[in-house]
């Protein structure tokens, strides 16, 4: 490799930091930090899978824009003007779009009723249009003479003349039973409560500034909550979402900073020269830059869970650079040390290119992501090992230090212990045979509720807030599929006499449909002509007596229908949580009996029963069974090019290697009660990769003069990847930590593997290091070497 | 929502009566009876109903109980008997059949009317206050008169412009004003103030106050 080649890796690195520096920081490519946005991104045209899965994101996506407060007090007043306060503070919060209370109406109600006022003798509600079906119109013609000089009516001019029966309060009295209490003021065992519900902007999650809303959220609910009769509980997936961030966030700041301070220590000492720490500075962050550009010039957006798992490769980007730095610069010039490595390095980025690449075979925009990234940083990590690393300064490492005896002395255990070559098949025909048995015995757990912490006061809040005001998460919901607008409306027709005696049995507190508030227009025919024949004609001349108008029946072939259109939405938006693309979703209060609901809907086309957390956790679960495939896909191309370059029992026995540490990481996290879902796995993923090197580059510098300078560096890349990776088994967070189990399990199996399946090693079984003659610093092995690379076993 | 919004504000406006016709013992204007928890009022009622228009208004008459805590009895007896009782528990229509229609349900929902009436029963303005500008006109020898105007994005806001009541001892007079010109006047007489318990007919309708 010449300067040139190194001016122009250089060159295409300047140029790719530019191009990220104009894509992220000018926004031209978001990173997506939301969760919900990955959800339904697969294929479309799927399955009824695919619709679930993007009616729980539309349902999520609604639901994660909602923070609600509830504000309580020992009396009405107090409580309201707590909320009024409240709801002020968070209105000013920079990401929120409105603030309700029970006070603010906004002046929508008169619009609501002028919108649907027209349309009021197509709008029944039940027990009118019961009433009329039984032809009891003369009770519905008292009632609106009684209404009349109610003085509680809300009776206008323009009233009278479109609705002179009175029949939409009626309606939507019916509609806010539907409804239940939330959103009003509620009284319970002496305190009253407040309903504070705050809109987000859509964009908070997207850009990662949910966080700082939370924060100042809560500032602004502590503020309210200095008067001690007042206290706020809240609840909302924008606090659960921060709160598991936050957790997260110092977990990994905590465990990034112990691993980096750990690394730098570790090389230092190693080699007591900064030239090593930049070698595997500037290697991790060219792998990232490179993984990063490509991923910029094929997605417009990148999710953050892509990012993370793609960075996760330097933990073998960083295990290139120190194979490099680890080779003794007594054995030659920088590219003959770089040709000692190199076939080792080829090889393992070909395994760990394949690994990964396998992960685009799945039809999942996030595993292609994370493939896309990996490959292209990986080779990016490659390309600068073998351009830019030597003209890199280089130390030997320190003669002085143990790890050099240690290593010696490791290697000497490893050969006493290494098999003879049936022993090794032997041994990978049992790992094998353990791949084959695990599905029986280790489950997938995709349970995406096991991933979080947990955060004990959000759920008891959002407990308290449910039981009281009857608002907050409501996990179950019914997808009603049809063709057309109209046919969905009639099966949520059908649906709610199908529901009643689960209503009436407390099985279920309450439903909304979209047909509650709009009817399917074949509903709304007939209720016009049930109005038209049961009160306009024989009681609309009565009516006319008394009142001052001309009272004329709407007919029902011209009357104009009302339609959950655009126009509807813009005076209800309310609408929106219920219709998701060409679906609606019927909203469910207190599901007490899933099985009886299940029942009930039995029979019913068209209809699924959706709880939001199995249908996201059976997402991962396939997510988890592509990760699977591709890792079977890795290990069998893997299999392959160690046999093309091994022969078939030494390829067969340095295959065993990252394998067996896949199976012992896999069975010992499971043993450790670590639940394998789609992040685990993918984990497993970096365990093939990086055990795939270690056994790798020992096969390679078996026999040869660099043997324990291998040895050495892989000594080094598990320490460096168990601080980077093992240290996050610490955390707090189930699923950063059940990431490091993982991750730690399998590479301490990997190192202890990869040496006895790379074959009989050519280490002096002494092994020891001859004490330095002088104060040179004499380095073991350092014999010269010949153009093969190899000096044929001298020591 | 919005929509179960739609029924508390029928009971706000509703309340917003029932509490101005309430004797003003707060306005400590002389002569003015305060109500007291073991008390009672009763009277009858003309209601005026002028809709924008309409060269004819809609007149009803009737009699009123109105019970601190426990609720309205509006008993309409022409042109056409019917009952309209606001409690905490919501507002019931029952017709000359004695068909009841209730419209709305839950204490914790309806019950503000049932505070805003004790609030001013007790003299407590301020039940009042949070919700409308209170303004009082200057006293005449025996006279008062007040206008509530409803903060601008309340409920009441909706259904109600101002309120303007007038009164000696008791309330004699409230003229209820709302957005499309429409209004109210209803005038009150014959009140008097008596001891619980209701007689029977009133407490059935009312059963909190025969809880009392």
């Amino acid at each position: 490799m010449t300067g040139r080649h190194a001016t122009v890796w250089i060159i295409c690195l300047v140029i790719a930091a530019t191009w990220c520096a104009w894509q992220i920081g000018g926004g031209h490519t978001r990173i997506d930090a939301d969760f919900i946005s990955l959800i339904g991104q697969e294929n479309p045209g799927d399955t009824g899978e695919f619709n679930n899965i993007n009616a729980v994101r539309h349902i999520l996506a609604q639901d994660s824009r909602k923070a609600i407060f509830m504000v309580s007090a020992p009396n009405r007043d107090h409580a309201s003007n707590g909320a009024n306060d409240l709801a002020q503070r968070l209105s000013w919060i920079n990401g929120t779009e409105k603030v309700t209370t029970p006070d603010d109406r906004a002046g929508r109600l008169p619009e609501l009723i002028a919108f649907l006022q027209p349309h009021a003798a197509a709008l029944l509600s039940p027990q009118d249009r019961e009433a009329l079906q039984a032809g009891k119109g003369a009770q519905i013609y008292q009632r609106a003479v009684q209404n009349l000089y109610s003085p509680t009516s809300t009776v206008s001019a323009r009233s009278l003349q479109q609705d002179p029966f009175s029949l939409l309060p009626q309606f939507l009295g019916a509609l806010a039973g539907y409804m239940g209490e939330g959103g009003g003021v509620v009284s319970k065992n002496g305190r009253y409560y407040v309903p504070v519900v705050a809109s987000l902007d859509p964009r908070l999650a997207g850009a990662d500034r949910d966080g700082q809303w939370v924060r100042d959220a809560n500032s602004a609910a502590n503020i309210v909550t200095r008067d001690n009769d007042i206290s706020v509980a809240r609840t909302g997936q924008v606090f659960f979402a921060a709160a598991e961030a936050s957790h997260a966030k110092a977990d990994v700041q905590r465990i990034a900073l112990l691993a980096t301070t750990g690394i730098v220590f570790m090389v230092g000492l190693v080699f007591f020269s900064w030239g090593p720490l930049l070698a595997a500075l500037i290697t991790l962050a060219s792998g990232i830059l490179a993984g990063i550009t490509a991923i910029t010039l094929v997605f417009g957006t990148i999710h953050a869970i892509a990012m993370v798992f793609g960075s996760s490769l330097i933990g073998i980007a960083v295990d290139y650079a120190l194979h490099y730095v680890s080779i003794d610069p007594k054995r030659g010039s920088a590219q003959q040390r770089l040709r000692l490595i190199l076939p080792g390095l080829t090889l393992g980025l070909i395994t760990s290119v394949v690994g990964f690449a396998a992960l685009s075979i799945s039809p999942t925009l996030l595993l292609t992501q994370i493939a896309i990234y990996s490959v292209s940083g990986l080779i990016g990590a490659y390309l600068t090992v073998i351009f830019l690393l030597p003209f890199l300064p280089v130390q030997p490492v320190r003669n002085y230090l143990p790890i050099r005896r240690s290593v010696a002395i490791l290697q000497y255990v490893q050969y006493r212990m290494t098999p003879p070559t049936w022993g090794r098949l032997l041994l990978v025909a049992v790992i094998l045979a353990g791949f084959g048995a695990s599905p029986f015995i280790i489950k997938g757990d995709d349970n995406i509720r096991n991933l979080g912490r947990g955060n004990t006061d959000l759920i008891a809040q959002t407990t308290t807030i449910r039981q009281v005001l009857d608002m907050g998460a409501s996990p179950m919901f019914l997808r009603v599929n049809g063709a057309t607008a109209e046919d969905r409306l009639q099966t949520e027709e059908a649906l709610r006499p199908r529901l009643s005696p689960l209503l009436a049995s407390g099985a279920l507190d309450g439903l909304v449909t979209l047909a509650d508030i709009i009817p399917s227009q074949k509903r709304q025919s007939e209720n016009i002509d049930l109005v038209k024949t049961q009160l306009y004609v024989p009681y609309g001349q009565k009516l006319a007596s008394i009142l001052p108008i001309d009272i004329t029946a709407a007919d029902a072939a011209t009357a104009p229908l009302l339609l959950p259109d655009d126009t509807s939405l813009h005076v209800l938006p309310e609408l929106a949580t219920l219709q998701s693309g060409n679906s609606d979703i019927v909203r469910l209060r207190g599901v007490q009996d899933a099985s009886a609901l299940k029942s009930a809907l039995s029979g019913m086309k068209n209809i699924a029963l959706i709880d939001p957390a199995s249908a996201i956790s059976s997402l991962f679960g396939q997510y988890r069974q592509w990760a699977y495939l591709a890792l079977g896909v890795a290990m069998f191309a893997a299999l392959v090019l160690a046999i093309f370059r091994y022969g078939l029992r030494d390829g067969i026995c340095v295959f065993g290697a990252p394998t067996g540490a896949v199976l012992c990481a896999l069975v010992g996290s499971f043993a450790l009660g670590v639940p394998h879902n789609f992040f685990t796995t993918m984990a497993l993923f970096l365990v093939f990769a990086i055990g795939a090197d270690y056994v790798l580059f020992l096969a390679e510098s078996r026999h040869s003069s660099h043997d324990q300078d291998t040895s050495l560096a892989v000594l080094l890349s598990l320490i460096s990847s168990v601080l980077a990776f093992g240290l996050l088994a610490t955390s707090s967070v189930p699923l950063v930590s059940d990431i490091g189990t993982v991750i730690a399990i399998g590479l301490i199996a990997a190192w202890i593997l990869a040496p006895v399946m790379a074959g009989r090693r050519s280490a002096n079984p002494v092994g020891i290091v001859p004490a330095p003659q002088n104060d040179s610093p004499q380095t073991a092995n350092s014999a010269p070497i010949n153009k093969d690379g190899s000096n044929h076993g001298q020591i | 929502m919005t929509l179960a919004r739609f029924v508390r504000s029928l009971l706000l406006a509703g309340s917003v009566f029932c509490a101005l016709a309430a004797p003003h013992a707060a306005l400590a204007r002389p002569g003015v009876v305060a109500l007291e928890k073991s008390q009672y009022l009763q009277g009858d009622f003309t209601l005026n109903r002028h809709l924008s228009g309409f060269d004819k208004g809609l007149k009803s008459q009737g009699d009123f109980v109105l019970v601190p805590g426990a609720g309205l009895i509006w008993q309409t007896t022409a042109p056409f008997p019917g009952t309209t009782v606001l409690g905490p528990g919501g507002i019931v229509n029952i017709d000359a059949n004695g068909d009841r229609n209730k419209l709305g349900t839950g204490e914790a929902q309806f019950g503000i009317f049932v505070d805003l009436i004790s609030s001013v029963l007790e003299g407590n303005w301020s039940a009042l206050e949070n919700r409308f500008h209170v303004e009082f006109s200057p006293p005449g020898d025996d006279t008062w008169q007040v206008k509530l105007t409803p903060f601008g994005e309340s409920a009441i806001g909706g259904q109600i412009t101002d309120i303007v009541a007038t009164g000696d001892t008791f309330v004699q007079q409230v003229r209820l004003n709302k957005p499309g010109g429409d209004f109210d006047d209803i005038s009150l007489s014959r009140q008097q103030t008596r001891n619980l318990p209701l007689p029977d007919d009133k407490a059935a309708l009312l059963p909190k106050a025969a809880g009392e």
